[in-house]
């Protein structure tokens, strides 16, 4: 059946809204596959310049687009001026590739990238005609299924989707596809099919799992309909073996993100016990320096891009990094495409790196993440950083000609004192100090320190997820302590919201009973709240009023390490044993040593998932 | 004998250029379907990326921060369709027109495609500055959108001599006679109207045609709007007033 095209409907509103190029598709790259058999239509639940450079969607549009009879196409939410357009024309969203409907998909793939778009998967819906909850979607409606990092304690989103794909999709997602054809091709009934996709290896089918509550208070979630007691995420053995997208979209619009990416590593176990990344995409998995050669030279002549760069989660703890630094800048030589490294490792092979990637050219700027101000608290977060590492690392890149680093830094951490959060004021002024002896005297005036600091939020399957996050009112004093201590010449101090933040805990860690919050907050208007000009915590403090939810008994408080946690039928591959073990290290301030060059530390992947370590050398940097 | 010549000529010619380096490409254009709706910049990123697909030779700047060595015609403005655009790419290596343009014409968006490509001489000025005259045709659709009716709005609009138009909250106000060095002609099809409109661009700024019909139309009153603009051509005007193509 051809899909209904909704382009002479929506041309028409273009003059009206802000950026149409967000609308247009016809990008170099874009699949139009025509109508095939099967059509799935993948979400971000952001604007177009948010979500375009998502890898994972770009990973997932690849391997469908290559399925026989599959068609994979893109949508994104638009803006609000469009949206209310739309509404006003009853245009319902649309895919990017046809123009088509999304409610005519068979499958509606969303991703969830962060806690904040929550709102935004209910505008997609409501906004796509599709019944916001899974329990009103009848026959002729799209699977909905959900996927990404938050999909690790998805319970608050649980509601709104047939089913969640826990983990890794590259192999899982053909997976479902299969199962869901094959359902289709039987005639089979949507409850037939959910118990068919809940038998699918990382697939969470929320229907088939309640709730139990003893006394009102949560008592644990339950297999029903022969689902699995515990899902667990799937997670792909030989990362090298698989080829990444070479010939993907390349947008128009000036996106974030807007280059190349070509991942080189997947999974961190440096093992910071804040960090829920590196905790559940665990074993590190590297590809050689052959396989990200040929893939940097394919994906530069197929897109034309003019910048690569290498992502992950911690890019400068490559095995081979340097080696692969160094082919690349052979081969880029005068053709005046650079490249891109994120965040750096805090010593000064991260800066030789940074000097490598640079060359003579531009050094725009060096991120470094210390997330703490003391010692003691670098050890509770198993942040393996000294601060001789720091000032080492400083003290290189001014030597080397940079004039402005970005520190991160986190406050609220477990058995944080006043004196870590005026600690990291003291070490800030350190680093300006050794930055400035490391300029030449005229050039000392330019010096910039950027420092961002974040709150702490605890999250599901890490060692702190059973810690209180502080409240409001003690954020915003710490706050003002940390102004206090910090230089005021020559450093830029930014915050994270502390409003969002909150909320972002709530929804963390919250269960079921989030869900009703999340659609009054919708209906009360909240969405892009991840956008500043758009955020409430009014809007959503009232929602969580009216639903009768206590925000603190969520997000503030400690929980008993033997108590019933909403993901608990949800599993990353950890030991529990472990986390509670990190934990009372962490307490202790005892660090853990990185298993992928120190021997292993007992976090039970490997065995639990069958797979291991695989690094392109033997030795890090 | 002829083709002697041909071969002594396009040799010379060769050589003129190997003097400094690099060959300067121009490369006409047009802007179409639904990528009207880009950005002048969201066009010149798509085409530099196109130009690197292409696998061309390009040159870079020296500097700081090197980039391809590039410039661009006029801007268009979003929603604007262009005929005949143009850009010139320096490259490094000399290749035939043709075979860059076969190779350009597989490595760029189809509504962007390239449909000529020709080398100039280095010395020759900027296409940004050259190009001082363009033509459009804006459409207009509505109840009273008939060509008589449109004529007549325009003719009172242009007949008041100058047009205030306000631009990111200043008036700005252009003198209509030098602006306009042609009157404009209106002519119907399918329904709707189309109006020719050549209009003089300056460093100081230019006159948006759908600005100039959409005033008239509502100065007159007439239940019809705007519905597609397009730059049908860009000409080079020459010191003694004639008006020459880009290539």
């Amino acid at each position: 059946m051809t899909p209904a095209d909704l382009w002479p409907r929506i041309e028409p509103l273009l003059n009206r809204v802000e950026r149409p190029s967000r609308y247009v598709d016809r990008e170099w790259g874009a699949c139009h596959s025509g109508d095939a058999e099967y059509r799935a239509v993948l979400v971000y639940p952001d604007t177009y310049e948010i979500g375009q450079a998502n890898q994972a969607i770009a990973i997932l549009y690849a391997i469908l687009n290559t399925l026989p009879d599959v068609a994979a196409e893109r949508a994104y939410l638009p803006w609000a001026d469009m949206s209310a357009l739309m509404r006003e024309a009853a245009i319902p969203l649309f895919s990017l590739e046809s123009c088509a409907p999304l409610g005519g998909f068979d499958l509606v793939g969303i991703t969830l990238p962060y806690e904040l778009s929550y709102s935004n998967v209910l505008e997609t819906l409501d906004l796509a005609d599709i019944p916001l909850r899974a329990v009103d979607r009848g026959e002729g409606d799209p699977l909905v299924i959900g996927g990404g990092p938050c999909a690790f304690n998805p319970e608050p989103v649980a509601a709104f989707f047939d089913a969640i794909l826990i983990g890794e999709g590259e192999e899982a997602l053909v997976e479902i596809v299969a199962a869901h054809r094959s359902a289709k091709a039987r005639g089979a009934s949507r409850g037939e099919t959910l118990r068919q996709l809940s038998q699918v290896a990382g697939v969470y089918v929320p229907s088939l799992y309640v709730e139990r509550r003893a006394d009102g208070i949560f008592a644990g979630v339950e297999a029903i309909g022969g689902a699995p007691t515990v899902v667990v995420k799937r997670v792909v053995a030989d990362f090298d073996a698989l080829e990444p997208p070479t010939c993907g979209v390349v947008p128009f619009m000036d996106v974030v993100h807007d280059r190349f990416g070509i991942e080189v590593l997947r999974g961190c176990t440096r093992g910071c016990r804040f960090c829920q990344a590196g905790m559940v995409y665990r074993p590190v998995r590297e590809r050689t320096p052959d396989s990200i050669m040929r893939a940097a030279v394919a994906g530069l002549a197929c897109t034309g891009y003019d910048e690569i760069s290498l992502t992950s989660l911690s890019t400068t703890d490559h095995s081979q990094l340097e080696e692969v630094l160094r082919r690349l800048s052979r081969r880029l030589a005068g053709s005046g495409v650079s490249v891109s490294l994120p965040s750096l490792r805090v010593d000064s092979f991260g800066v030789e790196m940074a000097r490598l990637v640079a060359g003579g050219g531009k050094k725009s700027g060096l991120t470094f993440a210390p997330e703490a101000g003391t010692q003691r608290m670098r050890d509770v977060v198993n942040k393996n950083v000294s601060e001789d590492d720091l000032l080492g690392a400083v003290q290189r890149a001014f030597e080397a000609g940079w004039r402005r680093v970005k520190l991160y830094f986190m406050i609220g951490l477990p058995t944080e004192t006043d004196s870590d959060v005026v600690g990291i004021g003291e070490l800030v002024t350190r680093v300006l100090a050794v930055a400035k002896a490391a300029t030449p005297p005229n050039a000392r005036g330019s010096v910039r320190i950027a420092v961002s600091v974040s709150t702490f939020i605890p999250k599901a399957h890490t060692p702190f997820q059973w810690e209180p996050q502080i409240p409001l009112a003690e954020v915003r004093r710490r706050q003002t302590l940390l102004r206090e201590s910090m230089p005021r010449k020559g450093v830029e101090l930014h915050w994270h919201d502390s409003d969002v933040s909150f909320l972002e805990g709530v929804m963390a860690r919250g269960g079921r009973e989030i869900a009703d919050v999340i659609e009054t907050a919708w209906r009360a208007g909240a969405r892009f709240d991840a956008w500043t000009e758009c955020f409430s915590l009014q809007t959503w403090l009232d929602a969580l009023a009216n639903n009768g939810v206590d925000p603190s008994a969520v997000a503030n408080r400690e929980r008993l390490v033997d108590e019933p946690l909403p993901w608990d039928h949800l599993s990353a591959g950890l030991d529990r044993g472990f986390l509670v073990a990190e934990r009372e290290r962490a307490l202790v301030a005892t660090v853990t040593p990185d298993c992928s060059f120190e021997g292993c530390t007992g976090c039970e992947v490997c065995d639990e998932l069958a797979v291991e370590i695989r690094l392109a050398g033997d030795s890090r940097g | 004998m002829k083709s002697a010549m041909n071969l002594r000529s396009r040799f010379v010619w060769r050589v003129i250029r190997v003097a400094n380096g690099e060959f300067r490409l121009r490369i006409h254009y047009h802007k179409a379907g639904r990528l009207r709706w880009l950005s002048h910049l969201e066009v010149l990123h798509a085409l530099e990326r196109a130009v690197r697909r292409a696998g061309l030779a390009y040159a870079v700047t020296q500097g700081f921060s090197p980039h391809m060595k590039v410039a661009f015609g006029p801007a268009l403005p979003v929603g604007t369709a262009g005929d005949n655009e143009y850009y010139d790419v320096w490259l490094t290596r000399y290749t035939e027109a043709s075979e860059v343009l076969s190779s350009l014409r597989d490595s760029t968006p189809h509504d962007l495609a390239p449909l000529g490509a020709k080398y100039v001489g280095d010395s020759e000025p900027s296409l940004g500055a050259a190009i001082t005259i363009a033509v459009y045709r804006v459409t207009v659709a509505g109840e009273e959108s008939t060509s008589s009716q449109v004529r007549m709005a325009l003719e009172s609009l242009v007949g008041l001599g100058s047009l205030t138009v306000q631009r990111k909250g200043k008036d700005k106000v252009f003198d209509l006679a030098r602006s306009l060095p042609k009157e404009a002609c209106v002519s119907e099809k399918d329904g709707r109207s189309e109006v020719e409109i050549v209009v003089r661009m300056g460093p100081e700024g230019s006159l948006r045609p759908e600005v100039l019909v959409s005033q008239a139309l509502s100065h007159a009153s007439l239940d019809a709007t705007v519905s597609h603009t397009t730059r049908t051509d860009t000409f080079i005007e020459t010191t003694e007033g004639n008006w020459a193509r880009p290539v």
